[in-house]
């Protein structure tokens, strides 16, 4: 499934490992990163310890109409959450359909 | 490193070759805008035969009018280099190959020169504008903006009754990254 002339065909995110850092999308060159994040407080804090949050991804979508599979955005992401994959970009009849949402929603939309 | 200037660059580039530095390396180009108004063309040779260091040989050219003597009838490797030269930073090689390389015959522009702009995407939303946890990029004092894309006050938008922004200006003001945006 990847070997070298299979591996080059997808770009896939790692849900878990992203910390909506912002990076792959500021070193894309085709500008075909969307990313949409809130931040949320960690609980769980000894008391008196001072507030902190943290990033959770809302959105993270690439438009495979603007991607030219440079792969900077693989190459840039300090915690390893996208990865090449051997799976083919799906063909679709409209550019706009080609903006692949990445991160699936479970949590109600309406509770940020 | 020897610097020469653009009527010695010929000579110096035989010269080289006649003291056994005849093994042509890579030609470059660098755009000295924000330094100096003038664009450096770069020459490395080696000598494959003796354990020595390359020799380096640059030259610094006017940025409105960069001319320079071809070297291919020195080191024929460099034609392709100073081709890829030509078409990317607009430098032209006298006596050299007129045809491009890359880019195709009807592109205009010198795609390399940084004081080059990015038009289309002036306006454009860059999706890294959003700081982590922003769905909407917020105001702030010190934003990313993309490279390639100057501020409107200085390209594109700007006050008609001014002349037209200075290329440092415009390159400074287009090299992308966090700054700093006093205007708005």
């Amino acid at each position: 499934m990847n070997s070298p002339s299979q591996s080059h065909r997808w770009i896939r995110l790692i849900e878990p490992a992203c910390t909506s850092c912002m990076i792959c999308a500021r070193e894309c060159p085709s500008w075909c990163i969307s990313i949409d994040s809130h931040t949320e407080p960690v609980g769980g804090l000894p008391p008196g310890a001072r507030d902190r949050t943290r990033n959770v991804l809302d959105r993270f979508a690439i438009d495979w109409s603007l991607c030219m599979y440079c792969g900077i955005c693989v190459e840039e992401c300090p915690y390893d959450a996208l990865e090449w994959a051997g799976d083919l970009t799906q063909p679709r009849s409209s550019s706009e359909l080609l903006v692949e949402e990445m991160v699936e929603h479970t949590s109600d939309a309406t509770s940020r | 490193m020897t610097e020469v200037s653009p009527v010695d660059w010929l000579t110096a580039a035989e010269a080289l070759q006649a003291d056994g530095f005849d093994y042509f390396d890579w030609l470059g180009c660098v755009d000295e805008i924000g330094r100096r108004d003038c664009l450096r063309i770069v020459l490395v040779v080696r000598n494959l035969g003796e354990d020595a260091e390359p020799r380096m040989l640059i030259c610094s050219l006017p940025r409105d009018d960069p001319r320079i003597d071809t070297v291919s009838g020195v080191f024929a490797g460099a034609a392709w280099h100073e081709r890829e030269v030509a078409e990317l930073f607009g430098v032209v090689f006298v006596g050299g190959e007129r045809r491009r390389l890359l880019l195709s015959p009807d592109f205009e522009g010198t795609p390399l020169r940084k004081d080059e702009v990015l038009g289309a995407r002036t306006g454009m939303n860059w999706p890294g504008a959003k700081e982590p946890g922003e769905s909407e990029a917020s105001p702030g004092r010190r934003r990313m903006v993309p490279p390639g894309v100057p501020e409107p006050e200085i390209w594109g938008d700007r006050d008609s009754s001014q002349p037209p922004a200075d290329p440092a200006e415009v390159a400074e003001s287009a090299i992308g990254g966090r700054v700093r945006r006093t205007r708005r």
